[in-house]
C-alpha cells in the first residue's frame, strides 16, 4: 500500500477503507454507465470528523475525490475521478432530527429520499421533491444536483425544500449555510451550494422542510392518438389558469416499456398518455376538477381515466416513475437525455426530435414532465453495432442544442456533470463560465472536488500566465 | 450494460448470462431491495454491483477469487427482480454464474468440508435426522465449536417432534376436484413433519387427493443456489423420473423447493432433458396458489378474533409471485386479522443454506425481521417456508419474545378443525 | 452628498464602464429601502431606474424577463391585466420599489406563504461582476440544473456582489377568488398555537400572518370561487367556530385593498427591519419586544419590525435570541448612514465560505461599503 494510502488506513477501518479490485470494480460508473473510471479507493465514513479528516489528507495529498450516495446520477456525476478518492456516504444514513410541529427534518447526506417523507407520514407530512429515483437516490446527492421530479413546476425542486446544511468544504472548514427559517438575510450561500455538483463541499447535515400532506389528490390518465394532441391539452389546462401539482407524458415506446415492466394498466394502443394531478384541499381540488375535466374532454382525448384510490393512483405513477430503467427492456442500451424548452416551443421540439430520430435511425423514446417543459428522450440503441453508440452521443447533443436555440436549457434535472460538460458552451458565455469556474477556485483551490465535472475541458487548474489574479493577490488561490 | 463476455467459450450459460448483464442498466432501483446492502450499505454487496463483478470476471477482467466474497454474500432472495423496472433475469444469473464459478474456486479444505457436510445431509431426511439428533446433543459443547459450526444448532429446536411416514397416496374428502403430487421438501420433514401432514388433511377438506411419489429426491435448489450443478442435475432426474404425469399440479409447500423446482428448465440448459425439463417446471405450483385457483372450501370462522402477520416468504414472493394467494387464504378464515409486516420485502436472512455460510448477516437479517414482526403486535405468524420459520423462531427465541408459529395450511388445518 | 456620484446608467455597457471606473459604487433602485440605498462615504450611486422595462412575457409560459431597474408596480400591473402575479408577494411596489432592490434585498410578502419567497421565483439573472463583467446565471426556463445557481445566490445580496441587471422569474396564475378572514385571540399563546396547528394541516392559504396587539391571525384564501364558500366554514369549523366578535371576513374591493395596504409596510416612525425567524422562537421574542407595529409572515417565518429605539438596542436584541435581521429604512433617512455601520443587525453569521465567494465575485472590493 503506499503511504498515503496507509495514512488513510489510520482514519479508517481496514472494512470501510476499500482498496481491491473487486471493491473497487463496483464504483467505477453511476448510472450512466457510459463512463467509467477506477479510484485509487473507496471510504466510507460514519461521521463528520471523518469526513474532515478526508478531505484534510485529500488536500494534503492533492488528491481529488468525489463524495457519492447511491450513484444513481444519470449525467455522471457520481464518476470517480480515475485514480481518485470515492467517499461514499452511505453510512452516514440517520435521520438525525424529526420536529414535526416545526414541519423540519434534519438528515445525514446518506439518507434515503423516500424515506424522509416515510419518516413524517405518521404527523401528515411529506417531503415534496420526488425524482424518480427516489427510494433509491439519497438526500446528499439530491442536494449535490438539484434533483426535480414530478411536481417541479408548483413545488420547485430540492433547492427549494432545503432550509440549511452543515458543510464540509474542501478546505476542511465546516460552515453552516441556511437556518431553519424559509427567510433570510444577505446573499442566499445555501442557493448556490445546492445545486453545485459536489465541486464546493459535501454536506453532512441537511435540513429539510416538510409539507401537510395533501387531502386530496385528484389523478386523471388521458390518452391521445397524438402527441400533438397531448401537448396541446397541457397548453390547455395552462391557459385555463389552473395549476396541477403534475403534468407528464409519455410517447408510445415510453408506454410500452413501462407497462411492460409494471403492468400499469395503460392503454397500449396510445400515441401519447397525459397523467395530470391535482392535489390540496378537497372543496378546491374537486372544484378544480370539474375544470379540468372540461378542458380534457374537449382536448380530443380517446380515453379519460381518473384513479378512484391511492392505489389507482400509485399504479399511474409507478409506471411513469418506472419508465426510465423499463426501457431497458426495449433495447439492450440507451441513452436518456433531459432538456428543457418554454413550454409553449413543446410541440416544435418534439417534431424536430422525431425528425432527427428518422434521420439517424435510432428510436427515441419520450417521457417528459410536460409541465415545466422538462423532456427526456430517451435515445435507444445497440452498443455491439459499430458507431450506434456515436451515433446515439451525436443526437443526444443535437437534442441539447435544440433545447438551447429554442430558449431551454441542456438540462432541467439532471445536471451537468460529466454527460454535459461539453455543452455548456451552448448555454454560457465564456465569461459566466469563467466567472463560475473562479467561484468554484475561490471555494477549492486545487480544485480536487469532483474535479472534472461541470466544466468544459475541466482538469487542473491553469492560471493565466500574465501577473497575479486578483484572488491570487487577496490570497484566496495561490500557486504550488 | 454494455459487455464483452465471450459468450461462445462459455456456451449456452454463457448466453443466459450475458443477456442477464445486458438487461441491467445500472439504475440502482435494486439498492433498496437487497438485505445485504441494507446491512453493509456497500456496492459490491448490491444486486448491481453483484452484476458488475459477475460480467468483469466472465470478461476476464477481474479474478474470480476477487468477486468470489461477494458473490457469496447475496443471499439468493430475489427481492431486486421484484424492484427492477428494466427486468434483469437475476436469479437466473446467479445462478448460473455459481455453478460456473464452483469448479474454478479456491476453497479451504475446511470450507469444502462445511459445504460437503450441507450438501450430504440436508438433501437426505434420514441422515438430516441423525445429524440433528447428533447436534442436539452438540449444542451443549457449542461454544467450544468454531464460529462457523455454531450456526447451524443454534437453529435447531430443543427436541424434534416425531414424523410418522407420509402415505403414498392420501384421499380427497367428499367428491374429488382434482389431483396432485406432492412433493416433501427435506428439511421441513424433519424439522416439522406437521407441515405435511397439514398440507395434507387441508387439501384433501378441498376434495384434492395426492400423491407422494416415494422415488422423489430433494429438490436440489440448495446445490443449484450455491453454485453445485452436478449435484444439482442428478438430483433433478431423480425427480423428473419420480413424479407421474397423470395429475393435475405439482406441489410444494416450502417456498425454497417449489421455486427449485420451477427452475429446472434453467438449470437444464444445454442438457438433453432441457424440454421435458421445462415442462415439468411448468406444471410446479405453491399449494396456496393451488388452493386460491381451486377455489378453498370455506373453513369454519375462529372461536376467537386472532391477528396473524404473514411473513413472505422470498422464494415465494419474489421468485414465483406469489403474495395475494397466502394472504387470501388467511382472509377466508373468519374472526382472522391479517397484518403486514413493516419491511415486508426484505429477506429473514435464512435464505436457503445462507444462514449457515454467513451466519453474520444472516443474525442481522433475522434479528431485524424478528423486530418489525414483533411491532405488529401480531398473535401468530404464517409463513409458507420452512427456512424462515426457523430463523424467525430461533430469533423471536434470541430476542425472549416467542409467537407461535405456523404454516400457512397449518392454520387452515387448525381452522378446519375448530381448534383455534 | 456628492451630486457627481450619481450615475444613471440607460444601457448596461454603460453600468460596466461605471463600474469599473468608480473603486466603490453602490446600486440603487426605487430607493424605498433607504438604509440599502444610501451611500457611504466614496460610493458611487448607480441609479438604476433607467434600466427599465419588461423584456420577454408569455403567460402560458409562467416567465417573466424585465430588467433590473423595472418598477414592481408596472409588473404586477401587466402580469394582472393576463390573471397573474408574483407569488413571493414583493413589498413596497406602491411606494416605487424595482424588481432588482426587491431582489438585492432578498424581500418577500404575505403570500410568500402559498408557494415560496423570491429565492423559489427567480430563475435567472444578468449582473455585472466586481470586474465589469457582463454574466449570466441561471435561464429563462421554469426549470433549470445547468451550472451554478448565480439566481439564487443574488437574492440578499445587497448589491455587494454585483449589479443586477436583467431578472427573469416564473410567475404563476392568481386565484379566481379570494377571501380573508381576520382572527383574533384573547392571547398571544392561543394565536401561536393555532398558527401551528393551521400550518401543519392540509387547509392551503395564501397567506397566514400574525399580528400580535391584539394577538391576531390573518388568513387568506384563494381559489376557485364555488370551493371558497365551503373552504371558509371548513376553517371556520377547524378554529373551534370563534365568536363573531373575534372574526373579520374580507371579500371583494376591501380585500384588495387591505392587502394592499399591508403591502406598504408603512408603520410611522422608527427602523422597519426584516427578521427571518421560526415559529418556535416568536414567544421568546416577544416577551423582550416593546409593544409596536409588526407582522410575522408566512406561519411565523418572516417578521417585518418596526422598531422606534436606537439600532444598537435592537443589535443586541437579536443578538440574544440568536437573530440576524436587515434593516430596510429609517426616520431619518441623512442620518442612517451615520448611525447604521451596517445593515445587517443581530448574530453574525460570517464565514469563509462567504468569505472566498465574496473574493470571487468582487475580487477588487468594489462593492463593499467598507474600504
Amino acid at each position: 500500500m503506499n503511504p498515503a494510502l496507509s495514512e488513510l488506513g489510520r482514519i479508517y477501518p481496514p472494512e470501510r477503507l476499500l482498496v481491491q479490485p473487486g471493491q473497487l470494480v463496483p464504483y467505477e460508473s453511476d448510472a450512466l454507465t457510459a463512463f467509467r473510471a477506477r479510484p485509487l479507493a473507496v471510504v466510507l465514513p460514519e461521521t463528520t470528523d471523518e469526513v474532515v479528516q478526508t478531505i484534510g489528507w485529500c488536500a494534503r495529498h492533492k488528491v481529488p475525490y468525489v463524495a457519492r450516495g447511491s450513484g444513481t446520477s444519470l449525467s455522471g456525476g457520481s464518476l470517480p475521478v480515475e485514480g481518485g478518492l470515492v467517499i461514499g456516504l452511505n453510512r452516514m444514513n440517520k435521520l438525525l432530527r424529526l420536529d414535526p410541529a416545526e414541519r423540519v427534518a434534519v438528515v445525514q447526506p446518506g439518507f434515503i429520499n423516500l424515506e424522509v417523507s416515510n419518516a413524517a407520514a405518521p404527523y401528515g407530512l411529506y417531503y415534496a421533491p420526488d425524482p424518480s429515483s427516489q427510494p433509491v437516490s439519497t438526500i446528499g446527492g439530491n442536494l449535490a444536483f438539484n434533483s426535480g421530479g414530478a411536481h417541479c413546476l408548483k413545488y420547485g425542486m430540492t433547492s427549494n425544500h432545503v432550509l440549511g446544511a452543515k458543510v464540509v468544504l474542501p478546505t476542511g472548514e465546516i460552515v453552516e449555510l441556511g437556518s431553519q427559517s424559509l427567510e433570510g438575510v444577505g446573499p442566499d450561500w445555501l442557493g448556490l451550494f445546492v445545486g453545485s455538483e459536489g465541486l464546493m463541499g459535501i454536506a453532512v447535515e441537511v435540513t429539510l422542510r416538510l409539507l401537510p400532506k395533501p387531502e386530496k389528490y385528484h389523478t386523471v390518465l388521458a390518452a391521445y392518438d397524438s402527441l400533438e394532441k397531448a401537448g396541446n391539452a397541457v397548453a390547455a389546462v395552462v391557459a385555463s389558469g389552473l395549476l396541477p401539482g403534475a403534468m407528464e407524458i409519455m410517447d408510445h415506446l415510453a408506454i410500452e416499456a413501462a407497462e411492460a415492466a409494471v403492468k400499469a394498466g395503460y392503454p397500449m394502443d396510445a400515441r401519447a398518455l397525459l397523467i395530470v394531478e391535482l392535489e390540496g384541499e378537497a372543496p378546491e381540488v374537486e372544484a378544480e376538477a370539474r375544470h379540468l375535466g372540461d378542458v380534457i374532454a374537449a382536448s380530443g382525448a380517446y380515453e379519460v381515466r381518473v384513479a378512484r384510490d391511492a392505489d389507482e393512483r400509485a399504479k399511474i405513477w409507478k409506471g411513469r416513475k418506472a419508465a426510465f430503467s423499463a426501457v431497458g427492456r426495449l433495447s439492450p442500451d440507451y441513452l436518456v437525455q433531459d432538456g428543457v424548452v418554454p413550454r409553449s416551443k413543446l410541440g416544435q421540439a418534439l417534431l424536430e426530435i422525431e425528425r432527427l430520430s428518422q434521420q439517424y435511425g435510432l428510436r427515441v423514446a419520450n417521457v417528459f414532465h410536460a409541465g415545466d417543459g422538462n423532456l427526456h428522450p430517451l435515445i435507444l440503441y445497440d452498443g455491439k453495432v459499430k458507431g450506434q453508440l456515436e451515433q446515439a452521443e451525436a443526437l443526444a447533443g443535437e437534442i441539447l442544442k435544440l433545447c438551447v436555440s429554442l430558449g431551454g436549457s441542456i438540462t432541467g434535472e439532471h445536471g451537468v456533470g460529466m454527460e454535459k460538460k461539453a455543452y455548456m458552451p451552448a448555454m454560457f458565455s465564456q465569461a459566466d463560465l469563467a466567472l463560475m469556474r473562479r467561484i468554484r477556485r475561490a471555494v477549492d483551490p486545487d480544485e480536487l472536488a469532483n474535479r472534472g465535472k461541470m466544466f468544459p475541458h475541466s482538469e487542473a487548474p491553469a492560471l493565466t500566465p500574465h501577473g497575479p489574479h486578483p484572488l491570487e493577490k487577496a490570497g484566496v488561490i495561490w500557486r504550488e | 450494460m454494455q459487455h464483452k463476455i465471450d459468450t461462445q467459450s462459455i456456451g449456452p450459460q454463457g448466453e443466459v448470462m450475458a443477456h442477464a448483464v445486458e438487461a441491467c442498466v445500472h439504475c440502482g432501483f435494486c439498492l433498496p431491495a437487497c438485505p445485504t446492502y441494507a446491512v453493509l450499505g456497500e456496492e459490491m454487496d448490491s444486486p448491481r454491483g453483484r452484476i458488475f463483478l459477475m460480467k468483469e470476471v466472465l470478461e476476464g477482467n477481474l479474478q474470480l477469487e476477487e468477486a468470489a466474497p461477494y458473490i457469496d454474500k447475496c443471499l439468493g432472495c430475489l427481492g431486486c427482480v421484484t424492484a427492477c423496472p428494466s427486468g434483469v433475469p437475476y436469479g437466473e444469473l446467479i445462478s448460473t454464474f455459481r455453478g460456473w464459478a464452483e469448479p474454478r474456486r479456491h476453497r479451504s479444505p475446511f470450507a469444502r468440508a462445511f459445504r460437503l457436510g450441507i450438501m450430504e445431509l440436508l438433501p437426505y431426511p434420514k441422515r438430516f435426522r441423525a445429524g440433528a439428533q447428533l447436534g442436539r446433543i452438540g449444542k451443549v459443547f457449542k461454544p467450544l465449536l468454531p464460529q462457523a459450526l455454531q450456526a447451524p444448532l443454534e437453529l435447531l429446536p430443543e427436541r424434534l417432534e416425531p414424523a410418522p411416514p407420509l402415505p403414498e397416496f392420501f384421499p380427497a374428502k367428499g367428491p374429488r376436484r382434482a389431483r396432485v403430487a406432492l412433493l416433501a421438501g427435506c428439511a421441513q420433514q424433519v424439522l416439522k413433519p406437521n407441515f405435511n401432514w397439514a398440507t395434507l388433511r387441508v387439501l384433501a377438506e378441498n376434495g384434492v387427493e395426492v400423491v407422494i411419489p416415494s422415488g422423489q429426491a430433494c429438490c436440489g435448489a440448495a446445490a443449484m443456489h450455491t453454485g453445485e450443478r452436478g449435484r444439482a442435475l442428478a438430483l433433478a432426474r431423480q425427480n423428473l423420473k419420480a413424479f407421474p404425469n397423470d395429475v393435475d399440479a405439482i406441489l410444494s409447500n416450502a417456498a425454497g423447493c417449489g421455486s427449485g423446482l420451477r427452475e429446472y428448465g434453467l438449470l437444464f440448459v444445454g442438457e438433453p432433458e432441457h424440454e421435458a425439463a421445462e415442462a415439468f417446471s411448468k406444471r410446479v405450483q405453491d399449494v396456496s396458489a393451488f388452493l386460491v385457483n381451486l377455489g378453498l372450501v370455506e373453513p369454519p370462522a375462529l372461536k376467537q378474533p386472532l391477528k396473524v402477520a404473514y411473513h413472505d416468504a422470498c422464494h415465494l414472493a419474489h421468485a414465483q409471485g406469489v403474495r395475494s394467494e397466502p394472504r387470501k387464504l388467511l382472509r377466508s378464515i373468519g374472526g382472522l386479522e391479517l397484518v403486514e409486516i413493516p419491511e415486508g420485502e426484505l429477506c429473514c436472512g435464512s435464505a436457503g443454506t445462507y444462514n449457515l455460510e454467513q451466519p453474520a448477516i444472516a443474525a442481522t437479517l433475522g434479528e431485524r425481521k424478528a423486530r418489525n414482526i414483533l411491532a405488529t403486535g401480531a398473535q401468530a405468524i404464517a409463513t409458507g417456508n420452512i427456512g424462515c420459520f426457523t430463523q424467525i423462531q430461533s430469533h423471536l427465541r434470541k430476542l425472549r419474545r416467542e409467537v407461535p408459529m405456523y404454516h400457512t395450511l397449518e392454520i387452515l388445518d387448525l381452522a378446519y378443525q375448530g381448534k383455534l | 452628498m456628492n451630486e457627481g456620484l450619481l450615475i444613471r446608467p440607460s444601457e448596461v455597457a454603460e453600468v460596466q464602464e461605471a463600474v469599473r471606473a468608480h473603486p466603490k459604487s453602490l446600486p440603487r433602485g426605487g430607493g424605498t429601502k433607504a438604509a440599502l440605498s444610501t451611500p457611504r462615504e466614496g460610493q458611487a450611486v448607480l441609479d438604476m431606474t433607467g434600466l427599465s422595462g419588461v423584456l420577454e412575457y408569455d403567460p402560458a409560459e409562467y416567465v417573466l424577463v424585465a430588467l433590473a431597474g423595472t418598477p414592481l408596480a408596472e409588473v404586477e400591473a401587466l402580469l394582472a391585466r393576463h390573471g397573474q402575479y408574483l407569488p413571493f408577494d414583493p413589498p413596497l411596489a406602491e411606494l416605487g420599489a424595482t424588481l432588482g432592490g426587491t431582489v438585492a434585498a432578498g424581500l418577500s410578502g404575505p403570500m410568500r406563504q402559498r408557494y415560496g419567497g423570491v429565492r423559489d421565483f427567480i430563475l435567472g439573472v444578468r449582473f455585472v461582476d466586481g470586474e465589469g463583467e457582463v454574466v449570466r446565471g441561471g435561464g429563462k426556463v421554469v426549470k433549470n440544473a445547468a451550472g451554478f445557481d448565480l439566481p439564487k445566490l443574488m437574492v440578499g445580496s445587497l448589491g455587494r456582489l454585483g449589479v443586477l441587471v436583467e431578472l427573469a422569474f416564473k410567475v404563476f396564475p392568481f386565484p379566481k377568488a379570494t377571501a380573508t378572514l381576520k382572527v383574533t385571540f384573547d392571547r398571544l399563546e392561543e394565536a401561536l398555537e393555532a398558527m401551528y396547528k393551521l400550518a401543519s394541516s392540509p387547509l392551503e392559504f395564501y397567506a397566514l400572518d400574525l399580528e400580535t396587539n391584539p394577538a391576531t391571525l390573518t388568513l387568506r384564501l384563494g381559489g376557485q370561487p364555488e370551493a371558497l364558500p365551503s373552504r371558509l366554514e371548513r376553517l371556520r369549523a377547524f378554529l373551534g367556530h370563534p365568536p363573531d366578535t373575534h372574526t373579520l371576513l374580507l371579500e371583494g374591493e376591501k380585500e384588495r385593498d387591505y392587502w394592499r395596504f399591508v403591502g406598504r409596510l408603512e408603520w410611522g416612525h422608527g427602523y422597519l427591519v426584516k427578521v427571518p425567524i421560526q415559529p418556535s422562537r416568536i414567544a421568546g421574542l416577544e416577551r423582550e419586544l416593546p409593544a409596536g407595529m409588526r407582522r410575522y409572515i408566512s406561519a411565523g417565518n418572516l417578521l417585518y419590525l418596526n422598531w422606534p429605539d436606537s439600532i444598537e438596542k435592537l443589535d443586541n436584541l437579536l443578538k440574544s435570541q440568536g437573530l440576524r435581521g436587515l434593516v430596510l429604512r429609517g426616520d431619518a433617512e441623512p442620518a442612517v448612514s451615520e448611525t447604521l455601520k451596517s445593515p445587517l443587525i443581530g448574530v453574525d453569521w460570517e464565514h469563509s465560505f462567504a468569505r472566498r465567494v465574496t473574493a470571487a465575485l468582487d475580487p477588487h472590493n468594489r462593492f463593499s461599503p467598507n474600504p
